[in-house]
């Protein structure tokens, strides 16, 4: 049985993603040591100096999302199925960063779909509070072990589909948020996939960085961070980076 | 009242607050072991519990961290494992939690 790792990358104006994906790469390398399939496009292929020894794809991703006043090339995880050469998938953004092995674990569970229910703030803020944001509590699409299974397949063909009319679903979940989010697209696939109750989940909190975070340097254990003003550590600890400047730390 | 070193004391304190909540997240997330295609928790629950069903029986039953039964068929392998990783996890957070104590002294 093949197991290994997916990326996203697409740079966009703003951001050189495959700068992040470089240091994800690295930390999958040293903790994780599993094969990695980055899927990309032609531009920011060309863009890639230093690229890494990963297994490419290149596909023609698809575009028109935003974030705010910036572009959001967040529209392709729907393909992640067809895409992956593994028999277990672990789906990652290239923004979460492994300084342990316990991803690994959720690896050896038989679970066909497995996605963060719950967050954790490394600041100490509590800034995730979405429980009046949608009907249903959203998932964390950043990182999803996955099988293929039947089941697994349904998932991402229903993500597909509620990209395709995400305003529509909007509507019905009463989510907030207009652009698309794959968080809520994922949540409301889980939704409908599961008879409308959701049942299976990563049993740990994804670790995160919010953006009001600011990463000031990466060492070999973890990083440092500045908030209000002050500089804060993360050792031993995977973590999630919201902070996109990241790129140029 | 110097309000001032209140502050300061005041954020040092939040400060070590919230190290101390992450170094607890880090251990709870490092507890998380994979058996028989099944997760759990090597929390002190889960030890007890089948640290007592192994005393009764050679195999058992436990619920996984989704409520999914499994049928544990070597529970001294199981046991060893839910030990291993909870004294490690644990081993890991005293020692952040000395380091803390000899700032604290200083």
């Amino acid at each position: 049985m093949t197991q290994g790792v997916l990326l996203f990358c697409f740079d966009t104006a703003e951001v050189q993603y495959h700068r992040i994906t470089n240091r994800c790469v690295d930390q999958i390398n040293h903790h994780l040591c599993l094969p990695i399939t980055v899927v990309t496009n032609q531009s920011t292929l060309d863009q890639w100096d230093d690229r890494p020894n990963v297994n490419f794809v290149v596909i023609d991703n698809q575009t028109g999302n935003r974030r705010g006043s910036s572009e959001w090339h967040n529209l392709d995880r729907c393909e992640a199925y067809q895409i992956s050469p593994y028999d277990v998938t672990l789906l990652m953004d290239t923004d979460y960063f492994c300084y342990t092995s316990n991803l690994l674990e959720y690896m050896k569970s038989e679970d066909d779909f497995l996605i963060h229910r719950d967050v954790y703030d490394l600041t100490g803020k509590n800034v995730y509070d979405f429980r009046t944001n949608s009907l249903i509590p959203m998932l964390w699409a950043t990182v999803i072990v996955f099988r293929k299974t039947v089941r697994a397949k349904q998932i991402f063909d229903t993500v597909r589909y509620i990209k395709q009319y995400y305003q529509y679903f909007c509507k019905l979940y009463r989510i907030d948020f207009a652009n698309f989010r794959n968080d809520y697209a994922f949540s409301i696939a889980m939704n409908q996939i599961d008879g409308f109750n959701q049942q299976y989940f990563i049993p740990a909190r994804l670790p995160t960085l919010p953006a009001t975070a600011r990463v000031r340097t990466f060492h070999e254990y973890g990083l440092t961070f500045e908030i209000d003003g002050q500089l804060r550590n993360i050792e031993h600890q995977d973590v999630h980076v919201l902070d996109k400047e990241i790129a140029n730390v | 009242m110097d309000t001032s070193e209140l502050k300061k004391f005041s954020d040092v304190s939040f400060d070590i607050t919230v190290a101390k909540k992450n170094a607890l997240e880090r251990a709870r997330s490092r507890q998380i072991v994979a058996h028989s295609g099944h997760l759990f928790r090597a929390d002190s629950h889960t030890i007890n519990l089948a640290r007592t069903l192994s005393d009764r029986s050679g195999e058992f039953y436990i619920l996984d961290v989704n409520d999914n039964p499994c049928l544990i068929k070597d529970t001294k392998e199981f046991l060893n494992l839910l030990i291993a990783r909870n004294q490690e996890s644990l081993n890991e957070y005293h020692r952040w939690y000395q380091t803390l104590k000899n700032r604290k002294s200083q």
